[in-house]
């Protein structure tokens, strides 16, 4: 089953009014609406709020969403739009200088406008949760480590991965479980200490 | 589940064990777990320079106050809804039409068959002495019979009233 044929089981899921099944799809999105938003918006305080905003709409407008396009592309629009209209509201100008689509915001590279603005606390809690992920990636046998990386940051289907290592698909889907699981294994006491800090 | 989950991450999941881990996703609070930190994995190994506080938490709290909603039936539930109606369709049209051309047929050959009968019937038959042990032999294997491996057991006998 295809990505976007999950999160539409899940858009059909909400819309069949199971609330619990849109929370799967902010845990999936957030990261991802939050860093396109705070393109525009730059506090980080605002960004968050206009991030949930944007989920907020996209709950309710989710009725409407007939799965002609591809639900984050959806996503997308409904976060530029909001970001866009807190600026207005604002009585700030939206960024107009770096064009671009919410087709095209996954692929957007540019660091510089990327970066967001953190509050310390914050930072400090986003840099333990990325050391004990990259610490946890290079203890990994090499085999667990290449094809978590091969499938997360290359973007290799199973399929693609069994043929790059030379093993039977099986083994590919084994060793990425098994490297996310120990991962997540060091990640979750860390998790679970910060809770008090919405992680 | 957590292998499922990882899979299903990964869109390597068929969709009928999609569905059933979604559902049970729905229902555990560890599952759910799972899905989050595995997302958060991704997401890092993606994006080190961009990882923010969860924001989840607070949505979730908002979305108390929001009304449940409940859509329309999908242009996908609906295609599945006249899938299955023409399935059903089909398949009574299928059946309506065997059970009439079983009719035909049966309607048409019954009278052949009687016809068969009547012409096979032992009393229109002169059987040569001669060929009972032949017959005897090879009874078994006439389609005609519907004692098929039985009759060798079976002694034919023939009575005429003419010779005496």
């Amino acid at each position: 089953m295809a990505d976007r044929e999950v999160d539409q089981q899940l858009v059909e899921r909400v819309q069949r009014g199971d609330k619990h099944a849109f929370d799967l799809l902010v845990l999936k999105y957030q990261r991802k609406l939050g860093r396109l938003i705070s393109r525009f918006v730059r506090d980080p305080a605002e960004a968050e709020d206009v991030t949930q905003d944007a989920f907020i709409k996209a709950y309710r407008a989710l009725p409407g969403f007939r799965g002609e396009s591809a639900f984050y592309t959806w996503l997308y629009r409904i976060g530029i739009n909001t970001a866009k209209n807190h600026l207005l509201a604002n009585k700030r100008r939206p960024p107009t200088s770096t064009p671009f689509d919410s087709e095209e915001s996954e692929s957007f590279e540019e660091a510089s406008l990327l970066r967001e603005v953190n509050t310390p606390e914050n930072e400090l809690m986003s840099k333990q949760v990325v050391d004990v992920v990259q610490t946890s990636l290079q203890q990994l046998p090499e085999d667990l480590r290449s094809a978590l990386t091969l499938r997360e940051i290359e973007g290799l289907s199973y399929e693609e991965i069994a043929t790059v290592m030379n093993c039977p698909i099986g083994t590919v889907r084994s060793r990425i479980f098994r490297a996310r699981e120990a991962v997540a294994e060091n990640l979750r006491p860390l998790l679970e200490t910060s809770k008090g800090n919405r992680w | 589940m957590n292998k499922e989950i990882s899979a299903l991450m990964d869109s390597e999941l068929f969709e009928d064990d999609a569905e059933n881990l979604l559902d049970r996703i729905g229902r555990g609070t560890n599952a759910h777990k799972d899905w989050e930190v595995y997302h958060l994995i991704g997401d890092v190994l993606r994006q080190p320079d961009h990882i923010h506080c969860d924001l989840s938490a607070k949505v979730r709290e908002r979305m108390r106050d929001e009304p449940t909603v409940l859509a329309p039936r999908s242009h996908a539930v609906k295609r599945k809804v006249r899938t299955v109606a023409l399935s059903a369709a089909a398949s009574l049209a299928a059946v309506g039409v065997v059970a009439w051309m079983s009719q035909q047929i049966g309607s048409e050959t019954l009278p052949q068959m009687a016809m068969q009968k009547n012409a096979l019937r032992p009393a229109s038959i002169q059987i040569q002495p001669k060929s009972n042990d032949y017959l005897m032999a090879h009874q078994e294997f006439s389609p005609s019979t519907d004692m098929n491996g039985g009759a060798s057991y079976i002694r034919m006998v023939t009575y005429s009233s003419e010779g005496k």
